[in-house]
């Protein structure tokens, strides 16, 4: 108890101010003994009290306290850790939580480290290349990776002297990524590709600026470009090199997404894409929401959700007629995209008599309906580009007879068995 | 994919479903699907049938409750539709018999005070469909049929393994059903 009062009276000294160590003993004292409050909250409480009494700020007695004792990046080894750190913004990456203001990685002498800034932080955004003294950052642990937290007591100071950083430059567009072919990409590196735009998607996502498909003669893929890349948009049917793209895997798909790091250069040339047609026979057992007569944006092409675009608001929109489809195997699903061209030709119905039709019924409805109604329950066979998990149907072949050389065949088992 | 997958629905001709009775769920999450196993070896929790509309009756006390009788060349399914199958319903309240129809729904069970399995079908969609579409469910269906009756015999996977445990599945019979129902194609050819 003796060490801790004269562990309390050192810290009041160091702002100039004497506290009799006698006063902090029996206060001490009172609250350990008589009111079994534990030692580290008795300290605690002491403390406040003359802290009050003195008339001292709390941050202010505290904030000294905790002056810079200064962390390596290459020793920040326990979750949970408070640490300062001098160090270098060397990269800022592209952030995809609105409760986070900035995320990127810093680096030191001994070492490069993820940063997350949170938003309620709320202090001055970090900028690359430049140094900081940073104070009060939490070390935490992700996915068995340490990094360091910004939060709302931390504090940030620009530093005029640069940080060394070791291990060479980290910086990604200081270099170009390697051209390749779309069918040899594979997940969780950077790539340059070159390729046609197959496909512009209506998307949900106001920090998607497009995504969509594009295809060189190897195959075909999706990619997402974000919008704080700060890209120009691709056309469909367009060419472009994309440069320095990251090409990662969800879900078991690999798909290319481009950042800020990111380049799209157009093209002269028009690139084949290469024909990975998939066929699949079954029934037709749904068609789900989202098909029949819709609108889209006439900017983007986005479906329309309530009259309104998810990137450009309320808009007038143009119509358009899809179908989304499910067909079954029995032994398997399969979802299908068919355009407004073939789903005219398949449900005998054109744009134009879908729209009067949706119009005397007053509801977009009744279109679906007839779809559902023309098309749902029957076999047919269906072929297109494969792509996540749909084929985009450019023939669609209803089943026009019976297999009489499969009856025959399965008769014949039966008999002889 | 995790998580979310569709379930596929399979081909079982009337007579195997109404001699089924396994039933079986994940217990412990309570929005897990419930599968019905039959002597074939289908693991079933969806359903297409495509057969003739053969009766209809609202059964329902307060609001319509419509009960459907759809046969194939084996014997009929029941297919009941209310208030949470507005267009099932719907259906079965406007159409004329006898009609060819396509029902793709999930299938329940009901076991009843002596402990017998009813089988029956919750339509998510009815659609009235031609006589050729019909022709060609029961040759997918018989197709497929024979493909579980052979593995119930070369008892490959668990599936098989659990029927033939469960009902002692005499396989002769499901393929006298597929015959009787091939045959029927070949008398209107």
């Amino acid at each position: 108890m003796k060490q801790t009062a004269e562990s309390i009276r050192d810290r009041f000294m160091k702002l100039g101010i004497d506290v009799p160590v006698e006063d902090i003993e029996s206060r001490l004292d009172e609250l350990i003994t008589k009111f079994k409050v534990p030692s580290n909250e008795a300290q605690r409480s002491v403390t406040n009290y003359f802290l009050k009494k003195y008339s001292i700020p709390k941050n202010e007695f505290y904030v000294r306290q905790a002056e810079p004792q200064l962390t390596k990046i290459a020793d920040v080894t326990e979750n949970g850790q408070w640490a300062n750190l001098k160090a270098k913004v060397v990269q800022l990456w592209e952030n995809t939580h609105e409760s986070i203001s900035q995320v990127g990685l810093l680096g030191d002498e001994t070492g490069i480290i993820k940063f997350t800034t949170w938003k309620n932080a709320e202090l001055p955004p970090l900028e690359q290349g430049e140094s900081y003294l940073l104070r009060s950052v939490v070390v935490g642990e992700y996915n068995e990776r340490f990094q360091v937290q910004v939060n709302k007591n931390s504090s940030i100071e620009k530093l005029s002297e640069p940080v060394e950083v070791g291990g060479g430059d980290f910086i990604p567009s200081a270099r170009e990524a390697e051209l390749q072919n779309i069918v040899d990409l594979v997940g969780n590196q950077w790539a340059t590709v070159r390729g046609k735009v197959v496909q512009l998607w209506e998307n949900s996502h106001e920090s998607i600026e497009q995504a969509g498909l594009i295809g060189d003669e190897t195959g075909v893929i999706k990619f997402t470009n974000w919008a704080s890349s700060e890209l120009p948009d691709m056309e469909e049917g367009k060419s472009y090199m994309l440069k320095n793209v990251v090409i990662n895997e969800w879900n078991g798909k690999v798909q290319i997404q481009l950042n800020r790091s990111s380049s799209i250069e157009t093209l002269d040339e028009d690139i084949e894409v290469g024909t990975s047609a998939f066929t699949y026979f079954g029934a037709m057992i749904d068609i789900q929401t989202g098909s029949g007569l819709i609108k889209r944006c006439p900017e983007c092409k986005r479906a329309l959700v309530k009259g309104a675009c998810a990137e450009h608001g309320k808009v007038k929109g143009e119509y358009d007629l899809r179908i989304k489809a499910v067909l079954d195997s029995g032994t398997s699903t399969q979802d299908a995209l068919i355009n407004r061209e073939l789903t005219e030709e398949i449900a005998g119905i054109s744009l134009d008599s879908a729209i009067a039709m949706a119009a005397d019924a007053l509801d977009p409805g009744v279109v679906l309906d007839k779809l559902k109604h023309e098309l749902v329950g029957r076999y047919y066979t269906i072929s297109g580009h494969k792509l996540d998990r749909y084929i985009l149907v450019d023939s669609f072949t209803p089943t026009s007879s019976l297999d009489r050389e499969l009856l025959d065949k399965l008769l014949s088992e039966l008999e002889v068995a | 994919m995790a998580g979310f997958f569709r379930e596929v629905s399979r081909r079982v001709f009337s007579q195997e479903l109404k001699d089924s009775n396994l039933t079986s769920r994940d217990e412990s999450d309570q929005y897990a699907p419930q599968y019905l196993l039959t002597p074939t070896g289908a693991k079933v929790n969806r359903i297409f049938i495509v057969g003739t509309l053969i009766e209809k009756e609202d059964i329902g006390t307060d609001s319509e409750y419509w009960r459907g009788r759809v046969s194939d060349p084996t014997g009929s399914f029941l297919v009941y539709a209310g208030q949470y199958q507005p267009e099932a319903a719907q259906f079965l309240a406007e159409c004329e018999l006898p009609a060819f129809v396509a029902v793709i729904g999930k299938t329940s069970t009901y076991t009843t005070d002596d402990g017998n399995v009813l089988t029956s079908i919750r339509p998510e969609s009815i659609q009235q469909v031609d006589e050729l579409t019909r022709n060609l469910w029961v040759l997918d269906t018989a197709k497929q049929t024979l493909e579980r009756i052979r593995a119930v015999e070369a008892q490959e996977d668990p599936n098989s393994k659990l029927a033939k445990e469960h009902y002692s599945t005499d396989t002769e019979i499901y393929r006298e059903m597929v015959k009787k129902a091939l045959e029927s194609l070949k008398d209107n050819a």
